[in-house]
């Protein structure tokens, strides 16, 4: 059946943006948040000509509105991946946009560590790298998962924008076939596989987060 | 307390936090510790004692001054090279601040891993000291899972577990009930004769400095008051913030009923109230017993407090007899000629 194969087609679009945008924006987000974190007044590194910045430039752009990001930054998807279009060239913005919320996450969940173990660690002769990886990070792997799980459910919501660049996956579908072509039927059978993807994701966080609970 | 064999010596520390205010948290501090020795800092909350142990262990830099750990002064040391220093020296915290991501086993390993020792090397070690404080069975418990003062435990074991030499102690006991307050004492003492570890602790409990020190300094806004050893800083308390401290030992009142009868005029038939006060090197002499003897007078005994530190008996006892003029006086001189202090509480009528 044409219409299956479409729905399953768009699914795997919008998996293959949502988890490779996420994998990148842990790649790059976890790093920026952890300086984020170890620059600003708090930290174990004070130093407010790098959190200053930083911190603007990421507020910045999470100002910015999704879709209008995504058109922003054409250019500079086609420099990377060589085209604007297309499935692999909407992860580009969205992994931008991962980045820059799972930067706030992981500043957070790090300052909600007790500021007593990092101080354990400075008695233990360990240097702030140390400290961050043996102890900071660790320790901040509940409030991290259970922040990285917003972030995906928010780059769901996102990726139904990834028809403007033609990205397809079930937004773009649902757009497409469902409102344009008035098939209310294909359009509330998106949003139902929606609900259970959003709600997949959320129990596995949540179960993630209470095994780092203790 | 000068020494031949210094551990640690602390000079002139100044510490002020000009964010919060220009008076001075720490003023002119000096103090040393010889090894093996355990010495008690105590004072009211907002003294300075956690700031000064903040500084022992380089969590806060002094203003000026000096603190030498094996003849180092680290207060003007590299990073690198600060870092090794602290790895000889362990703490403990009153919030025992394990993490709790890691096991019991794992927590303990972890000062081990920052020093890069093999697996099997951590693996001895870790056992090793966890045996030496009694958990060896808690080795895969999480820190959520123990109580208060295993938790202690773990937080001792991970603070000597890479052989320091120095143990500094913040306000270890004031999150355990006086049982396991006891017990973690204990330890500290059978870690201290074992291993000849020397502790440095702070606390506001005038008992622990019992229990534990051997030398003692009175914090008081920021100054040393007095120090010396416990047992010439409580027999012979020059400061009136010692003096406080030390009532909570000593319940110095008389009881309630009795405060109430006494009257300051002595009549015929009444009985004299004598508070004695045991300060100095009297224990070893049958007092009471010898005034019973010799002037053949029944001596009750109403209430009393006594213990002792090191060799000293430590305390007050208080005591009536019958008022008989000029033999009070005697007894009174009698019991003052053997340093024992006495004050004269009134008449009572029985």
């Amino acid at each position: 059946m044409v219409m299956n194969d479409l729905l399953f087609k768009a699914l795997y679009e919008t998996l293959l943006m949502v988890f490779g945008s996420t994998g990148i924006g842990i790649l790059l987000g976890v790093p920026v948040g952890v300086i984020l974190y170890n620059t600003s007044q708090q930290g174990l590194q004070p130093c407010k000509k790098v959190y200053g910045p930083l911190s603007f430039l990421v507020n910045g752009a999470r100002s910015i509105p999704y879709i209008i990001l995504t058109v922003l930054l054409i250019p500079f998807t086609r420099n990377i991946i060589g085209t604007s279009i297309g499935t692999g060239s909407a992860i580009v913005p969205l992994s931008i946009a991962a980045t820059l919320l799972i930067a706030r996450c992981v500043e957070d969940a790090l300052r909600s560590v007790p500021k007593g173990l990092s101080e354990v660690g400075i008695s233990f002769g360990a240097t702030p790298f140390e400290i961050i990886r043996k102890i900071l990070l660790p320790e901040s792997m509940a409030p991290l998962i259970a922040g990285i799980t917003t972030v995906i459910i928010n780059l769901v919501g996102y990726s139904a924008m990834a028809g403007t660049v033609g990205g397809g996956g079930l937004g773009d579908l649902a757009i497409r076939y469902g409102y344009q072509r008035y098939d209310t039927v294909l359009v509330v059978l998106i949003v139902v596989i929606l609900v259970i993807l959003v709600q997949c994701i959320q129990m596995l966080g949540q179960r993630c987060t209470n095994h780092y609970r203790r | 307390m000068p020494s031949l064999n210094p551990h640690l010596v602390v000079q002139n520390i100044v510490k002020s936090f000009p964010k919060t205010g220009p008076e001075k948290v720490l003023n002119n501090i000096s103090f040393e510790v010889s090894k093996g020795k355990i010495l008690g800092i105590i004072g009211k909350s907002g003294a300075g004692k956690s700031t000064l142990l903040r500084c022992l262990n380089g969590l806060e830099k002094p203003d000026t001054g000096k603190i030498l750990f094996q003849d180092q002064d680290f207060t003007d040391l590299s990073s690198q090279k600060l870092r090794e220093v602290r790895q000889k020296i362990g703490v403990v915290f009153q919030s025992f601040n394990l993490l709790s991501t890691r096991t019991v086993f794992e927590n303990v390993s972890l000062p081990l891993e920052l020093l890069r020792l093999s697996d099997t090397e951590r693996q001895k070690k870790v056992e090793n000291i966890l045996n030496l404080v009694g958990l060896s069975s808690k080795l895969n418990a999480y820190p959520g899972q123990l109580s208060g003062g295993q938790r202690q435990r773990v937080a001792i074991a991970r603070a000597l577990v890479v052989d320091a030499t120095l143990l500094l102690c913040d306000e270890f006991t004031s999150a355990l009930d006086p049982h396991t307050t006891l017990e973690i004492l204990r330890l500290l003492q059978d870690l201290n004769r074992r291993l000849g570890i020397t502790i440095i602790f702070v606390t506001h409990d005038i008992n622990v400095v019992k229990e534990l020190a051997q030398d003692v300094c009175v914090l008081d806004q920021g100054e040393i008051v007095e120090q010396g050893s416990v047992e010439s800083v409580f027999t012979n308390p020059n400061h009136a913030i010692t003096q406080s401290l030390l009532s909570e030992l000593l319940k110095n009142d008389l009881p309630d009923f009795l405060q109430q009868q006494l009257h300051l005029e002595g009549k015929e038939n009444d009985d004299v109230v004598l508070k004695l006060i045991f300060g100095s090197q009297t224990s070893t002499k049958p007092l009471i017993a010898n005034l019973i003897q010799e002037w053949k007078i029944p001596i009750n005994i109403i209430s009393g407090n006594l213990d002792h530190i090191g060799k000293a008996t430590f305390g007050h006892l208080v005591v009536s007899l019958k008022h008989q003029g000029e033999s009070t006086e005697k007894i009174i001189k009698y019991l003052t000629d053997h340093q024992v202090g006495v004050e004269k509480a009134g008449y009572i009528r029985w």
